[in-house]
């Protein structure tokens, strides 16, 4: 438990030190706030609304694969990943503190982007922020999950860049069905189903407990 | 115990592994019935009667469903070789992972280029977001990332359990993935499922002789493959103790 605090901790402080992947992830998302602009011209503003969950969303997957591409890259330099391996106790925890870190650097940058679009759209989210809260928080959690794993494997292999996405998004469509379908919800002014909180949370859990326990071999040399 | 670490000596990883070993001597007798059977089935299908609603192209449903039958057995059995490959260091079984991937991966998109020509012709579209097209495509994805992850990771102890993960993912992947559509209730285009009598006479024959070569071609690709791969690893062997110049050299 130690061990998940002082990573996480660790990540935190550099992040802050150098904030070049928060600022990177959040420049990135609000070009695609942009780039929705130019995909779906001259919309009507009710089905802009309509379609801003899905919108965000997408902005949320991507701007996260950029933020979890990094995640490792640091850690190769002078091999502080096999440093980490050597540390004492589960390996599991060093994945703790990893998915928490970017779950924490994740979410500042989801907040952001949910003004943006806000401003950009003319959604106004305030009514539903407590749902769309809590929604976003779970599907970025499972998102975070099998992210932190899969980075920490892609980041070792030729292709790093190109491979986590590959590697990533199968696994993350059933997160967003749940989080799409909630956020519709709360954007609506509708209270969020129970089923999409259901759904996220099963997921949550599956994917926190295969990761935690498959990172014992991801790092193992 | 974790796999490329042991240091005592593995019966199991002796190449090929006895496992192996019995397991291709079934390949040559599996060949023979396969082929008897591929006879019996073409001409079972050719014989089949038309459907009256669906026209000839219903004798689509001889290939289909079996396809299926053969893409989820494989990437099962990637799912679980890979764990044991994972919890005991079998070698051998990772190898299975690999043979049984990529023939699934195979059926998988055999069934994916079936599915479309019947679905033209009899729901008039090519492609519907139905429940099982939808589970079926993504886990298509999975096993081809699988598959990308082997081949960019090249051939080491550490892509091996990189792929090993990746496969208990994608078999966690399955139920999780009809748990989705379950909630969010994507109607079903399929037939829930094929019951007692739904064939039509003279139906029954070809779809179990459907099944039976196609399941029957499923193990005789993946012991062929599971060969070759076990093969190459030999070859690696060989290559890493004439380099050394000793026995086995450590790997990785």
């Amino acid at each position: 438990m130690n061990v998940a605090l002082a990573i996480l901790w660790k990540d935190l402080v550099s992040e802050w030190r150098s904030r070049d992947r928060v600022v990177a992830m959040l420049i990135f998302s609000i070009l695609m706030a942009v780039v929705f602009h130019f995909a779906l011209p001259d919309q009507d503003p009710e089905a802009l609304r309509a379609l801003t969950p899905g919108l965000l969303w997408t902005a949320y997957l991507f701007a996260a694969l950029l933020g979890l591409n990094r995640s490792f890259a640091l850690e190769l330099e002078n091999d502080a990943l096999g440093g980490l391996a050597l540390a004492p106790g589960n390996r599991g925890w060093i994945f703790l503190g990893k998915a928490a870190a970017n779950w924490v650097l994740i979410s500042i940058v989801q907040v952001l982007t949910a003004g943006v679009f806000a401003v950009f759209y003319r959604v106004d989210l305030l009514p539903g922020l407590t749902g769309l809260a809590s929604v976003v928080g779970l599907g970025t959690l499972g998102i975070c999950a099998a992210g932190t794993l899969l980075a920490a494997m892609a980041v070792r292999t030729g292709f790093r860049e190109v491979l986590l996405p590959v590697l990533l998004l199968p696994a993350l469509f059933p997160i967003l069905a749940g989080a799409v379908q909630g956020s519709m919800a709360a954007v609506a002014g509708r209270p969020v189903p129970f089923e999409s909180l259901q759904l996220l949370f099963v997921i949550d859990g599956v994917y926190l407990i295969v990761a935690f326990l498959g990172f014992d071999y991801v790092l193992d040399e | 115990m974790k796999p490329g670490n042991e240091t005592a000596p593995n019966p199991e990883a002796d190449i090929p592994s006895p496992l192996e070993a019995r397991m291709s001597r079934w390949r040559r007798p599996l060949g023979i019935v396969l082929g008897l059977l591929t006879i019996g089935y073409a001409w079972s299908v050719v014989s089949a009667p038309i459907d009256h609603t669906q026209g000839v192209i219903q004798k689509i449903l001889y290939v289909h469903p079996p396809l299926a039958y053969g893409a989820y057995l494989g990437f099962v059995i990637t799912g679980f070789a890979g764990m044991v490959f994972l919890g005991r260091g079998r070698e051998d079984l990772d190898r299975l992972a690999i043979a049984s991937a990529e023939v699934g991966v195979i059926f998988c998109t055999l069934m994916l280029v079936t599915g479309p020509i019947w679905a033209r012709g009899t729901w008039g579209v090519w492609w519907s977001w139905d429940a099982r097209l939808t589970v079926t495509l993504l886990l298509w994805f999975v096993y081809l990332a699988y598959l990308l992850l082997r081949g960019f990771g090249g051939r080491n102890p550490r892509t091996a359990r990189f792929a090993a993960i990746y496969g208990v993912l994608g078999l966690v992947l399955i139920p999780l993935n009809y748990y989705v559509i379950e909630i969010f209730g994507s109607r079903s285009m399929h037939p829930e499922n094929l019951k007692q009598g739904s064939l039509g006479d003279g139906m029954g024959l070809p779809f179990l002789l459907g099944n039976l070569a196609l399941a029957g071609a499923f193990f005789y690709l993946l012991l062929l493959r599971w060969e070759v791969e076990s093969q190459r690893a030999r070859e690696d062997d060989q290559g890493s103790e004439a380099r050394v110049g000793g026995p086995r050299a450590p790997k990785d």
